[in-house]
């Protein structure tokens, strides 16, 4: 039965996070009514560092972020506040690149494991993270968070560019049912 | 491999994933020559500034008041109250970390002879959650309480990871002497 390997594989990488190209998710608060904010701005920037200098003070990384996430917020009927106005929500961001792990298991119909080193390999695992405050409270409402494998996308600005857009679309999206 | 063996592949597969590849192990300490019994009240250490090892949970708030409410709703069931100031018996102060673990359960290191048919290294997360109760008065450690368990969809699932935080709080602070 040679597709059972194929279907063993790809369960596990259906379930492997570190597989995937791009995992979203979220937190919210439950009791705030997210239909009531309709403008933002740019919370003070970020000053911890990725974890990786290619990505520390990179204008190209960050105008890229900030554009993805303008534009998704536009998206939602959320507007960028007057020069003068109070925003009803502040955005903050934060990226972090760390080196991880991941074991692709293998066909084992054998019982033997032929080379135990050749399945751990290491990636650089990337971190997008979004918080979303209440000016007023000054109270996270929202996080969001998207991950993935960027070793690739380190070296490759357009891969990079077409990564973060849909990281943060993807990541956006789960405020769809919100607003 | 037969469908027999498919279908065991892909539930330990799944369980592993689930379940992180292991339990929850809770320990914990009290510093010789301490009776918790005279300790009737406590306040909050301020925020720890470590970083957990995971930006999902770095400075996250949700994650945050989440392991408070839990250990402040265990302590009340203590009959330890929630005070401030200088008058206050104990400090309680948690942190939480993460990291990845490997298992490699079954491989025969030797010969990397695998003696079960789906043993094999498995990358996964864990975490460790750490509370401790300082003495306000002389800052020397009075007890400290911890769990260790996987995380696989627990960070990515904002239900999973309120449940788990209760879980683990509940456990760790069972390990407080009966007549805590």
């Amino acid at each position: 039965m040679t597709r059972t390997p194929v279907l063993a594989v790809a369960i596990a990488t259906l379930i492997c996070t570190a597989c995937a190209t791009v995992t979203v998710s979220s937190y919210r608060d439950s009791t705030v009514d997210f239909a009531s904010y309709r403008t933002f701005d740019w919370g003070p920037a970020d000053a911890l560092p990725t974890g990786d200098l290619r990505l520390d003070s990179d204008p190209y990384f960050q105008d890229r972020l900030q554009g993805a996430i303008e534009r998704g917020l536009a998206r939602r009927k959320l507007e960028r506040s007057a020069p003068e106005a109070p925003a009803d929500l502040l955005i903050h961001y934060h990226a972090s690149v760390n080196r991880r792990l991941d074991a692709n298991r293998v066909d084992h119909a054998y019982g033997y494991v032929v080379d135990v080193d050749s399945e751990i390999r290491s990636y650089e695992a990337g971190t997008i993270v979004l918080d979303i405050v209440d000016r007023r409270t000054n109270h996270v409402i929202w996080r969001g968070w998207a991950q993935g494998d960027m070793t690739e996308l380190l070296e490759d600005e357009q891969k990079m560019a077409e990564w973060i857009e849909r990281a943060v679309q993807d990541m956006l999206a789960r405020l769809s049912p919100l607003y | 491999m037969t469908l027999s063996r498919l279908t065991a592949l892909t539930i330990t597969t799944l369980a592993m994933a689930l379940s992180g590849c292991a339990s929850m192990a809770v320990q914990s300490y009290t510093a010789p020559g301490q009776h918790l019994t005279k300790y009737r009240t406590y306040q909050w250490a301020s925020v720890d500034a470590l970083a957990t090892g995971d930006p999902r949970l770095d400075n996250n708030p949700f994650f945050d008041g989440r392991v408070r409410a839990a250990i402040d709703r265990e302590l009340a069931a203590r009959r330890l109250e929630k005070g401030a100031g200088d008058s206050v018996d104990l400090v309680v102060h948690y942190h939480a970390s993460v990291s990845q673990d490997i298992d490699v359960r079954g491989i025969d290191p030797e010969y990397k002879y695998c003696e079960e048919e789906n043993c094999g290294p498995y990358v996964y997360e864990a975490g460790t959650l750490l509370v401790e109760f300082v003495n306000a008065r002389n800052q020397q450690l009075v007890w400290r309480g911890w769990a260790r368990l996987g995380l696989e969809g627990v960070i990515d699932s904002q239900r999973a990871m309120e449940a788990t935080v209760d879980e683990a709080v509940m456990r760790i602070l069972r390990r407080l002497p009966g007549n805590f």
